[in-house]
């Protein structure tokens, strides 16, 4: 597997995303969401006070950003992350083109390699355009004012802006976590419904389970607990054993994922009898 | 010095379960050749061109393509290596061009060169006009000159085309076979699979005939027609059993009753033919239809595929894996 190869399929998956529609609007709903969000809250008398931070969403933009980042782990991170994930390996088998496309001069490794590429860039884009808009939206429209952390200190807005991007950032393992889940669900059923639905469905269950009194080991195995592991950074003293662990389990999901899909991609006929 | 092969396949075997697909097959083509693969609907022309192609994983066998291993499924097609496989697919929300530049790219062809590359491709198969239309708009005669098109990008140097014509209009069908031609003459080892018997004997110099799965004959085009029997007509008369009778007596002319309305099928050389139905009228039995069934090598490739108009195929051995003696040609 050469660099260049590699390079050279992202570079034509990436022109493939930029021309369908559905990945625009995906991006755009990111910008959007989260501005809409916050003028919703600020036009409204209540507050979502049964969540994180959602007490604070009126006294500073960067409880904003968190809210929306507490949602975001519930419902919408497993879906970004599937949407290009679960889609890019069965698109091929919808249109037909995998014999088109391994007719040529890369090898099914830098195939895979470039796909995947392609869908942890995307996954990277949609969570950064989410988090910039959120940001930029609490700041924005409720304003740059100190933040209360979860111990209940005041955090000066300087310090609070690089916490709240830090906090972000954390939610990227999971994300490519789900991505790989994706990535091998599309490769194994060369179903894009299944690629993009079965990974949300796995999120969901697990954040079902979350609310179950169920042991704790199973809980922290769950890739979904990682995407609570950015509370540690709003706490004083800060704690990082969930975000180490949330990381070791993405990790974990995102390796056994990528190996099992590579396998089956390489192993399989195209286009033969199945 | 004897000159390198272009595409050498030995003892190929394909299994899907408890089909046999593919069993021992064995495929030469030297550069400039045009190589027609032929056999009836399931006999493996297909799955033969998806295992060269790297498509599909064979379970026994070595290809060399342009002197280069191919290692199963793994490896990259070798560059000067081309082809598709059936009626070829692409991005239906992109251009005809988008597409073609897109392949372009996985091919490392320098952006510098890349649009008059396209442009020539599309000049070629006659595609300039609807470039830039999205390929979803496009019917099947028009995705296979695309396929065209998308080879044509690689420069090939080995070119496999499955049923290249089979959407094309008489017109578009010409335009395929003298761009095989074309390529042929300059150097290009092109195979090409077939069912059209007229096709592959006007366009190609080799053959291979497979039949489920294994090879049934493969040599020259001239080879084939020395093997060849005498044509098939089928003939109604006025008096049939008169007609059969006089036939029985001739030399070089043999004659089977079907059925009482399927006429008398004749197989005789056109010689013979010309002097039994003069004989006919001289008898005073009238022809009311005398008909070509089969060409001559059409004939045989019904003979040797086992469908020669009714007789049971024959049951097949299991496949064993030839050792590189055995998988040597059939026919040569």
């Amino acid at each position: 597997m050469s660099v260049r190869g590699l390079v050279a399929v992202a570079g034509v998956e990436c022109s493939k995303l930029a021309a369908q529609l559905k990945v625009r609007l995906l991006l755009a709903v990111c910008v959007a969401g989260p501005v809409a969000f916050a003028a919703a809250i600020r036009a409204q008398s209540s507050v979502p006070a049964d969540t994180l931070f959602g007490r604070s969403v009126k006294e500073s933009g960067f409880a904003v950003a968190l809210v929306v980042l507490g949602f975001g782990a519930l419902w919408v991170f497993p879906v970004l992350t599937s949407v290009v994930g679960g889609d890019l390996f069965s698109a091929e088998d919808r249109y037909g083109t995998w014999t088109t496309l391994l007719t040529r001069s890369r090898s099914r490794g830098e195939m895979f390699a470039g796909k995947l590429l392609t869908a942890l860039g995307f996954s990277s884009i949609a969570v950064a355009a989410f988090a910039a808009s959120s940001v930029a939206a609490g700041l924005l429209i409720v304003g740059p004012q100190p933040l209360i952390d979860l111990s209940g200190n005041v955090i000066a807005p300087a310090t609070a802006l690089r916490r709240v991007t830090l906090a972000w950032a954390t939610v990227l393992p999971p994300a490519f976590g789900f991505t790989a889940l994706a990535v091998l669900v599309s490769v194994a059923t060369k179903n894009s419904a299944a690629g993009i639905g079965l990974p949300v469905v796995v999120g969901l269950t697990m954040q079902l389970y979350a609310f179950v009194d169920g042991p704790e080991t199973v809980r922290r195995l769950m890739i979904t607990s990682a995407f609570g592991a950015w509370h540690g950074l709003l706490a004083e003293p800060p704690y990082y054993r969930p975000l180490v662990q949330g990381t070791l389990v993405s990790a974990t999901y995102f390796v056994v994922c990528v190996l099992i899909a590579y396998r089956v991609l390489r192993h399989r006929d195209i286009g033969g009898q199945r | 010095m004897e000159e390198p092969l272009a595409l050498e396949a030995v003892g190929v075997s394909k299994r899907y379960g408890d089909r046999e697909a593919l069993c021992g097959v064995a495929l030469i083509a030297r550069p400039g050749e045009l190589h027609g693969l032929l056999g009836p609907n399931g006999a493996g022309k297909t799955t033969l061109m998806r295992v060269l192609l790297g498509l599909v994983r064979r379970d026994a066998g070595t290809v060399r393509l342009l002197g280069q291993a191919l290692d199963s499924t793994a490896s990259a097609l070798p560059n000067g290596v081309a082809g598709f496989v059936e009626t070829p697919a692409f991005y239906p929300y992109l251009s005809g061009r988008r597409n073609l530049s897109l392949l372009a790219r996985l091919d490392d062809c320098a952006r510098s060169r890349q649009n008059d590359r396209i442009d020539s491709a599309l000049d070629k198969v006659g595609l300039a006009a609807q470039a830039d239309d999205a390929v979803g708009g496009y019917s099947a005669g028009m995705r296979q000159r695309l396929g065209l098109a998308a080879v044509l990008l690689r420069r090939p140097r080995l070119l496999f085309l499955d049923e290249p014509t089979s959407s094309l209009d008489p017109a578009g069908a010409r335009d395929v076979r003298a761009i095989a031609r074309r390529l042929a003459d300059e150097g290009t080892a092109v195979v090409l699979t077939s069912h059209d018997m007229v096709e592959v004997e006007e366009l190609c110099t080799e053959i291979t005939v497979i039949d489920r799965g294994r090879v049934a004959f493969s040599g020259s085009v001239a080879t084939l027609r020395a093997l060849a029997p005498a044509a098939i007509h089928v003939l109604h008369t006025s008096d049939d059993r008169a007609a059969f009778s006089l036939a029985s007596e001739r030399r070089g002319v043999k004659a089977k009753v079907s059925s009482a309305d399927e006429g008398i099928e004749l197989t005789a050389g056109i010689e013979a033919l010309d002097a039994y139905v003069i004989a006919l009228g001289r008898a005073g039995v009238a022809i009311r239809n005398l008909e070509r069934r089969a060409r001559s090598l059409e004939s045989l490739f019904l003979e040797l595929t086992g469908h020669d108009g009714g007789s049971e195929a024959p049951a097949t051995a299991p496949c064993e894996v030839p050792d590189a003696a055995r998988a040597s040609l059939v026919v040569s």
